[in-house]
């Protein structure tokens, strides 16, 4: 593994400092390290250390080695390689460690490698404060991210069907991930992303509207996305109005009455959302208002 | 390690070594293994010089390596997430928040609020997570999610953690004598008593789980094409043909489901459950016919 090592350090050094695009010959004939080999052993090795350097973060690109781009040669592109250098402090490295601990991404802490990149964290940081795991693979999550961050187009199969889509956000919710933005023809449209299949993240970018608000494009509760607007009036007995109010979400306006019953308004957009939750508390609480909605869970609980 | 090393020239051997996680041989062959490599020549002036002198660390010759890597998408999403987790629970320190700023100005510019991670606690998270290290039983005002039933219960608590958007209390429950998992939404009273007990030396893994017990309701149900959520989201067998095996340990949960499900749902066996749709149908149209 060190002559590995040893070769891969040499062909960065080489590739950082030459300053312009080198064939893989040329790298074959000057790099320490791959001297010798016949030309399938030397295509192999050479393969795999790109595979490595990828996998670090360092992706190799083909550019002509001159203006009549009859030879391509590889080049470390532009910001392929440096991090800008955040500015953290040791403190703000060791607050980082210590979350990427306590947080699990695909039921996986992540690995140090990422914290060494960032310089390292002095001295042990021990404490496990919080153990939560935020599901979903990190594969797909990576891509999605660097999809984001990138502005670049992403194609992908959502419930059976081909999608074209510019993603303006990653945000998880009530434990799951979703993926926010708008199609490529303008429908602003939200995602799970358990259901994405077939990702592909093109090179056409987009522009990102300077307006979207990626934190509002999920709904606080689960009713408050849908097609309709309606405002509803809705009562919980002082029984079950702890439960309620802990569950109505940050948009609804609620009352203490004096027998410890709780009367509150609230916007509902997914009415079959909202009287299954509803219909879960049974005689303990009640539709007020608009007659509708009323009517529609009684509807459901007179069927049959 | 090499662009740290370039910008504070003579660290010494031992803060490196903790700062990057090496046991100190390790260092050695690793800066031995740098000293090996270089720019084409590969002569003096071209090979890496790294040094240690009196335990303090050199690296000259290299100015190229002085920038650190970048990191990759999945390594800059797991550390932001993971600091936006914590602080959106309320345990962010000050110096979380401002490494997440600089971090995502670095790795994520203009997409300003592009990631959002949102673990809000619920109340008592803390209380349970004290009482979890004192090793203190803590007694339990608690409401079974699916049966709406509240009971009082002395638990001894083995770990508090966050899965599918819920946070769970793993305990022992002394009033059940068994092993039970808790949804901490659904506590409405908790406190720490003066006892203590001898935790496990090796307690469950902190993960949700549900096996159908002996005493346990069983009801078929069929579902539309439309509620198929319900055989995702809740632990049941599949019998084909839509049909489904729920089993629950109180009777409540499977009529409120069915309740629930209006006509995507039919009820094929459970004659008890059957009762139980009924009556709440009935209290359910009384309390409307009221006003």
């Amino acid at each position: 593994m060190s002559k590995v090592i040893e070769r891969i350090l040499n062909l960065l050094a080489f590739l950082l400092t030459v300053g312009r695009p080198v064939s893989a010959e040329e790298i074959r004939f000057t790099v320490a390290g791959y001297e010798q080999g016949e030309d399938e052993a030397f295509r192999r090795m050479f393969e795999r250390d790109k595979e490595l350097l990828r996998e670090l973060g360092i992706s190799l690109e083909m550019q002509a080695t001159d203006a009549f781009e009859v030879e391509y040669g590889y080049v470390v592109p532009e910001g392929g390689y440096e991090l800008p250098d955040p500015g953290l402090t040791d403190e703000e490295r060791a607050a980082l460690w210590l979350a990427a601990q306590a947080v699990r991404l695909g039921g996986q802490p992540s690995g140090p490698e990422a914290i060494f990149k960032l310089g390292g964290v002095p001295g042990s940081v021990g404490g496990e404060p919080l153990s939560a795991n935020l599901g979903e693979d990190v594969g797909l999550l990576g891509d999605l991210f660097a999809a984001v961050v990138e502005h670049r187009v992403a194609a992908f199969t959502y419930r059976d069907k081909a999608r074209q889509f510019k993603p303006y956000g990653l945000v998880h919710r009530r434990g799951h991930w979703y993926l926010v933005g708008e199609l490529v023809d303008g429908e602003a449209r939200a995602f799970r992303v358990e259901r994405i299949t077939d990702l592909t993240v093109g090179d056409a970018t987009f522009t990102r509207p300077p307006g979207f608000d990626v934190q509002r494009s999920i709904p606080d509760a689960p009713w408050e996305a849908g097609p309709d607007e309606m405002t509803a009036e809705v009562v919980f007995d002082a029984s079950v109005a702890w439960w309620a109010e802990r569950e109505l979400g940050a948009n609804a306006n609620v009352k203490k009455q004096p027998d410890g019953a709780i009367r509150a308004t609230l916007p509902v957009a997914h009415p079959d959302a909202f009287i299954g939750w509803m219909l879960g508390f049974v005689d303990e609480a009640e539709i007020v208002s608009p007659p509708e909605l009323r009517q529609r869970l009684l509807d459901q609980v007179g069927a049959r | 390690m090499l662009p740290y090393v370039i910008a504070n020239p003579g660290v010494g051997v031992q803060d490196l070594s903790e700062r990057f996680g090496y046991r100190r041989k390790e260092l050695i062959d690793d800066l031995n293994l740098v000293f090996l490599t270089g720019l084409p020549g590969y002569g003096p002036g071209d090979l890496i010089d790294a040094t240690v002198e009196d335990d303090e660390v050199f690296v000259d010759t290299a100015d190229y390596f002085a920038r650190p890597l970048r990191l990759t998408p999945p390594e800059a999403l797991m550390l932001l997430a993971s600091g936006m987790a914590l602080i959106s629970a309320g345990q962010g320190p000050p110096a979380l928040e401002s490494a997440i700023s600089k971090l995502s100005g670095v790795v994520a510019p203009d997409s300003g609020g592009g990631l959002v991670v949102d673990l809000k606690e619920p109340e008592f998270v803390d209380l349970l997570r004290d009482s979890v290290e004192a090793a203190q039983v803590v007694s339990l005002t608690y409401t079974a999610i699916g049966s709406g039933a509240t009971t009082e219960r002395d638990v001894e608590p083995w770990s508090v953690f966050s899965a599918n958007g819920n946070w769970y209390l793993s305990a022992f429950c002394r009033t059940a004598d068994a092993e039970r998992v808790f949804r901490v939404d659904r506590i409405r009273a908790a406190a720490a008593t003066a006892e203590t007990f001898a935790p496990p030396d090796e307690p469950p893994p902190p993960e949700v789980r549900y096996t159908p017990a002996e005493e346990d309701v069983r009801t078929i149900i069929r579902l539309n094409p439309s509620a198929q959520w319900v055989a995702e989201y809740y632990p049941v067998e599949d019998l084909g043909d839509g049909k489904i095996r729920f089993s629950s340990g109180d009777p409540a949960v499977a009529a409120r489901l069915l309740l629930r499900l209006g006509e995507d749902g039919e009820l094929i066996d459970g004659p008890e459950v059957e009762q139980l749709v009924a009556d709440y149908r009935t209290r359910i149209q009384a309390r409307y016919a009221r006003d």
